[in-house]
């Protein structure tokens, strides 16, 4: 029979197909919610498998709490739970495998390269959970939806994000009567103190994801702009963006060494720890290795907001976080579930992995943060959620920003700077590799 | 049916008969029948598995990369539609393209100048005796039997710009000035260096893979041979040049073939030391194919990008097995 014609009737006409829609999706919210709320998994996931993918993380304790809950969450709900770790950079080769072979993980983790856009006809759409947790949560920060949303839809969940603020040498600062760095000038006022007695900064230039995320964070903080809100087309070619690059080339002459071109994403933890560095820019992690590496340095080094650009703006550009779910997966209910436990236990991983990781839910937000918020030199982070970015701000993150920051084009924009190419001979070669990846994609 | 006689054996008239029938049996059941034909079809047996295994491990990847190059296939998706050439001109159309091809050929040629020089100095003093030879050998190889992944993050800690102890033991030598000073060599930060620095990793992983293959090829030269020339009054190079590498050239373009292969092709080294970074100094074409078709997903057009160098490769490798079959002639 079809449903072409519904039944009239007086008051507001109700088809068939609308009814089941109404009520189906009544009864899966309210089983969900039913479900979230009583913390536990219904019966049909019971002796079945969930297999994840995830990154070896920068903090190793976060992966041992990390195996440790997903086993007693398999237990508790019945479920035979294995995790595989890899290097992050790993994850796309990984990816592509299993989509070619339409089998593999029920969970994949993406990290430094997000391709939930790229994949998401093969994702399974999780806007119920998303909307379930926002809900239950207190929403989520505004950058959440970035790197999973298509076309109003979400495609993973986002779990974490890694921030990179600043970490300064308050004892050099100190002794020669510099600011704390709360703007960029005042971190290059003291890039240049600093390396004249022997302490240079240091933000790397190279092909690693630190370069795509530090520079980005300046060149926003500036007021430049990647992309147009739809993220469709670049924005690059700005007045904003060329103080930028004139910021980083006399950053770079006034208070860097040349070995910046050589950095990989851990080089500066190193610089820090060796003690030469006045300030970096990155992730916390650096600053908790030189907790054991180099107790002097440790006691010595604060972290600071993110410097304000000229006009006074602050964007922290992040590492996102984020778990897919395949479509092909056996478990997808397994999946859904077992996701949303992890974010409702979101707090716990936070103390895993020392206030390294930040949270996408606003409640999980409130000051005081966990393991952060009772360290007065990591306090100020609690005030970056405000300020967080990703690739391609202020729109989304898309397979054409993935792209561009695949090959680096942005660091490359910066190092030809540094290394002498005028401003604009060094940006009209950038917008040309954005517009010649951008009419790629929208040709494909 | 014939008959046997009292003995056993057939009588000699039936046993004519027989053969005669035999003959025009296998006359009328033709040639497939014949012994050469199943000759023929047991060698062609013996080769199917080798023939079955390059079909399927060399040759069916390589169409399948070819139809990924002229598609619109993305690693998102299972549909992909023909494009015809836009791969290649989307390819041409990137600076950093011929910045990565410019880089390659650079990198094989200067890779194959240190790999032949090194490689056969290795492999005339593996042939002479002395103690402790075989451990010798052994421990030669080791660069190459390493995994890959370890053994280059070793060199990029010998290559690390604050910590590299290539320039903490040539800065105690007194030939560079300390950490900091203008001496003090980045050797993944400045450009040329960083391609030299890349290359030679390359070179230390592969030299003694050249080292054994013409060790081999050293080893298969008579000694009489050599003896002749030695009593002819040759010189140590003229015998090289006039007696050992006209006969080992074979092995010597087998081996050049596959050094070329496995140098164009590797990705590890670079992508692991640089990313192709800084500034694209140290961009090749496998980093770029895959940055652009596995990391980026662009699956068509990394394919394209890898198979820019078959066209160049396809005539080199023709024209030097044409070489080594005239020679056998």
């Amino acid at each position: 029979m079809s449903d072409r014609h519904p039944i009239p009737t007086e008051h507001a006409p109700v088809s068939r197909r609308g009814f089941l829609k109404v009520a189906g999706g009544g009864v899966a919210g309210s089983s969900l919610l039913t479900m979230l709320n009583a913390r536990q998994a219904p019966a049909q996931i019971k002796g079945t498998t969930l297999r994840i993918l995830t990154w070896s993380h920068f903090i190793p304790a976060y992966d041992v709490w990390f195996d440790k809950w997903s086993a007693q969450w398999g237990e508790q709900n019945g479920v035979k739970v294995k995790v595989d770790h890899i290097p992050h950079l790993e994850i796309p080769a990984r990816m592509a495998a299993e989509f070619a072979a339409g089998a593999g993980h029920d969970i994949i983790f993406n990290g430094s390269t997000i391709l939930a856009r790229l994949y998401y006809k093969s994702l399974i759409d999780v806007t119920d959970v998303y909307d379930a947790l926002g809900k239950k949560h207190g929403g989520w920060i505004p950058a959440a939806r970035s790197p999973i949303e298509v076309e109003g839809r979400f495609y993973g969940i986002p779990l974490y994000y890694i921030l990179l603020p600043m970490l300064w040498r308050k004892d050099l600062f100190d002794a020669n009567n510099l600011k704390a760095p709360d703007t960029w000038e005042l971190a290059r006022v003291a890039a240049r103190t600093l390396k004249s007695k022997g302490n240079p900064t240091g933000i790397a230039f190279s092909h690693c994801n630190d370069a795509n995320l530090n520079w980005r964070s300046v060149m926003f903080s500036f007021g430049a702009t990647e992309t147009d809100p739809s993220g469709e087309n670049p924005t690059i070619d700005s007045k904003e963006m060329r103080e930028a690059l004139a910021f980083a080339k006399a950053l770079f002459d006034e208070g860097m060494t040349p070995e910046v071109f050589s950095w990989d994403d851990a080089s500066d933890n190193r610089f820090l720890a060796s003690g030469i560095a006045g300030w970096i820019h990155d992730a916390i992690s650096a600053y908790r290795t030189t907790e054991s590496t180099n107790p002097d340095v440790f006691k010595n080094t604060y972290v600071g907001m993110e410097p304000a650009g000229p006009g006074g703006k602050r964007v922290s550009v992040s590492a996102p976080n984020v778990f897919l779910t395949w479509k092909f997966s056996k478990n997808p209910q397994g999946a859904k579930e077992y996701l949303t436990a992890l974010v409702d236990n979101d707090k716990e991983g936070m103390v895993a992995s020392t206030g390294y990781n930040m949270p996408f839910l606003n409640d999980n937000a409130k000051k005081p943060m966990p393991v952060i918020g009772a360290d007065p030199k990591l306090q100020v982070l609690q005030d970056f959620p405000k300020i967080v970015a990703f690739f391609g701000y202020p729109g989304p993150y898309t397979p054409q920003i993935q792209e561009v920051a695949n090959l680096f084009v942005l660091p490359d924009i910066f190092t030809k700077v540094a290394r002498g190419t005028s401003i604009d001979e060094s940006l009209k070669w950038g917008v040309g590799e954005y517009r010649r990846i951008f009419a790629k994609h929208k040709r494909a | 049916m014939t008959a046997s006689l009292p003995s056993g054996g057939p009588d000699a008239t039936s046993a004519r008969a027989a053969a005669v029938s035999v003959a025009v049996g296998t006359r009328s059941r033709g040639w497939f029948q014949s012994q050469s034909s199943r000759r023929l079809a047991f060698g062609y047996a013996l080769l199917a598995p080798a023939g079955l295994y390059v079909l399927l491990l060399v040759g069916l990847p390589f169409l399948f990369s070819l139809y990924l190059a002229v598609s619109d296939a993305n690693v998102g998706d299972q549909t992909a539609a023909f494009i015809g050439l836009a791969n290649f001109q989307a390819a041409w159309e990137m600076e950093t393209f011929w910045i990565a091809l410019r880089n390659s050929v650079v990198f094989l040629v200067v890779a194959a100048i240190f790999k032949s020089v090194l490689g056969t100095s290795l492999a005339f003093l593996l042939l002479q005796n002395f103690r402790g030879k075989k451990l010798v050998r052994a421990l030669v190889v080791i660069p190459f039997t390493l995994p890959v992944a370890v053994s280059v993050l070793s060199w990029k800690w010998m290559y690390d710009s604050q910590f590299s102890v290539i320039n903490w033991a040539l800065s105690r030598a007194g030939l560079i000035g300390g950490y900091g000073s203008e001496s003090w060599p980045i050797w993944l930060g400045q450009p040329h260096l960083a391609l030299f620095a890349c290359i030679g990793v390359n070179v230390w992983r592969s030299f003694p893979f050249s080292a054994i293959v013409l060790l081999a090829g050293f080893t298969s030269v008579p000694l009489e041979v050599l003896d002749a020339a030695r009593v002819d009054g040759c010189t140590f190079f003229q015998r090289f040049r006039h007696v050992v590498t006209p006969m080992i050239f074979p092995i010597l373009i087998i081996g050049f073939l596959f050094d070329t292969v496995f140098t164009l092709s590797d990705l590890s080294v670079v992508y692991l030391l640089t990313a192709g970074g800084p500034g694209n100094a140290t961009q090749i074409l496998p980093v770029l194919a895959y940055q652009i078709g596995i990391q980026a997903g662009s699956l068509g057009r990394g394919a394209a990008i890898a198979l820019t160098l078959v066209p160049l490769l396809f005539p080199a490798l023709f024209l030097m097995l044409r070489n080594i079959k005239r020679r056998d002639w």
